[in-house]
């Protein structure tokens, strides 16, 4: 496995009080609350993260559990109902939809895990498609094509989703996150779906990326496979983080619970 | 870098939006119709009615120089009184108008015309006139100079009734005549406005007719001699002094009250064509909603990477504007052909249009745009503050 290049940098935990200046999101005792059919659901009840550059962090858990409410408030899809989430350091509950939306695009790269190409798109203008309406398309389609040769497409890029299997649309996928240059990458279940071999080339790329570019990678993943892979793993039970594995956890329940 | 990739680069927009709107060609295609059918119907229904309305325009040109004189009726003790024009009125009116040709005229309302197989001709007029040459031309046949014996018809009645000169028609006025006549002439096309409605009257000799009244005169200057209103107030001077007796209108009034009268049925009509539009604004607004639904996830993942708001309506309502300017340049084309078959039908010539005829293609062409634009707005604003959190579930 590649180095954990964050490792080092990253030495911070809540009750330390230290805050590492490197660190891009930092949640301190995070809840977030639903409402669904009258009734409110807690998915998060305070829990604290934080992630470095070049971290490579597992998030696994049963369902239900929050995974999915925790990676949506890391994407700025979603903010916190109570406690604090920092994008470094600016608070980001102050933000408005305008400032959220362009944070996102400069900050974060999603994986989506049904992919969510877009089928009238080919494979290499979904991977422009973030960047279309910034009137570079020189400049946005050779980074677009080097991406997807990176991920071993150079030659499907004239292919539509409908002509690409699970694997390739998973790497067209994983190229388009990569466009607008994220700090953090958030896959969701990035190998699911997929055979080993495949599986093993995207973890390979996510060093690559990691190591070469300093981007983090934020997963969650059912697959043990994956969560071996990671510097951390973090497992989420109701709510609230169960136990963090071996590396240092940058992932702990809050003080209050 | 290619011009389509360039334009591709310039006006993402589009280049998206047009994609969009492939992925579900026929529904586009359906909302495409409904805009070329209001577009169709807003530019064919006004260039039609101008059509129309410049056909009419161009029959009183030949009556420029007309004016009517009919006797003000008035009622007294529940008898209609004052009905009629003696033969001493129009000597009058002649010596008034001066040089100007003064045509009496009988109307009998009492009158009816049957064809030599016995049909009933329910819609002719029957007008008694001394000499209808003086005012209208012929079709077909010859009016005879001293014409006495024979009926002159109208185009009218003639196409719909399969007559020609040598066809006999029976006319019954009560009180006064019913025999047989021959028809000694059709005119031309007189159009629906010509005084005394030509085009649907069957003219009977004014020697038929025992009584000395008339219902109405006729009165026509030559313009490059004489003038109308002088004729008109020289009239009006003679018999209106101390009360009204006579009506004196000018074919030139007429033609306001029509040009008026037709303004207000043009715009009804291209108020109904526009409901078409309206039609074509819901369809636009459903196929975009439908649209937006489908894509709810897609635009999630638009928004989740970076795209604005803006972004995501300006994508929407471009889709539903080029749903409209498609509709708009196919409409466009249908309408003006609809137009030139028009014009060919009624003014003789396919180019004939008018300033205001064309303007009614470019109005059908904005209604169209503007509509497909405004029906997009509300489904690209709904699928725009959908949280991407929700889309994306």
């Amino acid at each position: 496995m590649a180095p954990a290049p964050g490792d080092d940098g990253v030495t911070a935990d809540v009750t330390g009080g230290t805050v590492p200046t490197d660190e891009i999101i930092r949640g301190t005792d995070v809840v977030k609350e639903y409402e669904t059919g009258g009734q409110t659901v807690r998915a998060l009840k305070g829990v604290d993260f934080g992630i470095a550059p070049a971290d490579f962090v597992a998030v696994v858990g049963p369902s239900g559990s929050g995974k999915s409410t925790l990676l949506n408030l890391l994407g700025l899809l979603d903010v916190a109902t109570s406690g604090d989430v920092r994008l470094r350091g600016e608070d980001v509950s102050t933000f408005t939809d305008r400032e959220q939306t362009r944070k996102r695009k400069e900050t974060i790269g999603f994986v989506f895990q049904s992919f969510y190409l877009i089928p009238t798109l080919t494979a290499l203008e979904n991977v422009e498609m973030p960047r279309m309406l910034d009137r570079t398309p020189t400049q946005t389609r050779e980074r677009a094509t080097q991406l997807l040769e990176r991920v071993g497409l150079g030659d499907r890029l004239d292919h539509y989703p409908d002509e690409l299997s699970g694997g390739q649309k998973q790497r067209v996928a994983i190229a388009r996150s990569l466009i607008n240059d994220p700090d953090i990458l958030l896959a969701d279940e990035p190998t699911g779906n997929l055979d080993r071999d495949t599986g093993d080339r995207i973890l390979e790329l996510f060093d690559e990326l990691r190591t070469d570019e300093n981007v983090a990678v934020v997963t969650v993943t059912h697959d043990d496979y994956v969560a071996e892979a990671a510097d951390r793993v973090v497992t989420l039970i109701d709510g609230r983080v169960r136990e963090t594995e071996d590396r240092r956890a940058n992932f702990e329940e809050g003080p209050d619970t | 870098m290619n011009p389509i990739r360039w334009l591709v680069g310039r006006f993402p927009t589009l280049a998206l939006a047009r994609r969009n709107l492939s992925r579900a060609t026929l529904r586009s295609a359906l909302a495409v119709t409904a805009v070329v059918i209001g577009v169709v119907a807003i530019g064919a229904i006004g260039m039609g009615g101008e059509a129309f309305k410049q056909d009419q325009l161009e029959a009183y040109e030949g009556f420029g120089g007309t004016a009517t004189v009919e006797p003000a009726s008035y009622i007294e003790e529940g008898n209609l009184t004052n009905t009629e024009l003696s033969d001493g009125d129009v000597d009058r009116i002649r010596q008034a108008a001066g040089s100007a040709t003064v045509l009496s005229v009988h109307e009998p309302t009492d009158a009816l015309v049957q064809t030599q197989s016995g049909t009933l001709l329910f819609r002719a007029q029957i007008n008694g006139l001394a000499n209808p040459g003086e005012f209208y031309e012929t079709r077909n046949g010859t009016i005879p100079d001293n014409w006495r014996q024979t009926v002159v018809i109208g185009s009218r009645i003639a196409d719909q009734n399969d007559l020609e000169p040598g066809d006999r028609l029976r006319v019954n006025v009560s009180d006064e005549f019913d025999r047989n006549f021959e028809i000694a002439a059709v005119l031309r096309p007189q159009g629906f406005s010509a005084p005394l409605g030509a085009d649907r009257t069957v003219f009977v000799p004014t020697s038929q007719f025992e009584s000395g009244g008339y219902e109405q005169v006729i009165v026509r200057v030559d313009t490059r001699t004489g003038s109308i209103d002088g004729a008109s107030q020289a009239i009006e001077q003679e018999f209106n002094a101390r009360e009204q007796v006579v009506r004196v209108e000018q074919v030139q009034e007429q033609r306001e009250q029509f040009t008026e009268f037709f303004s207000t049925v043009n715009q009804f009509l291209i108020g109904v064509g526009a409901i078409s539009l309206l039609v074509a604004a819901v369809t636009i607004a459903n196929t975009m909603l439908m649209s937006a639904i489908e894509r709810e996830s897609e635009i999630g993942v638009l928004r989740a990477y970076g795209y604005p708001k803006r972004a995501v309506v300006s994508l929407l309502v471009a889709e539903s504007t080029i749903l409209g300017v498609v509709g708009a340049v196919v409409g466009a084309p249908i309408a003006v052909g609809i137009g030139m078959a028009v014009n060919q039908l009624l003014l003789g010539d396919p180019l004939a249009f008018t300033a205001v005829g064309i303007q009614y293609v470019g109005l059908g062409v904005a209604f169209g745009v503007v509509t497909a634009l405004v029906a997009g707005l509300y489904p690209a604003w709904k699928a725009a503050n959908k949280r991407p959190v929700e889309a994306l579930d």
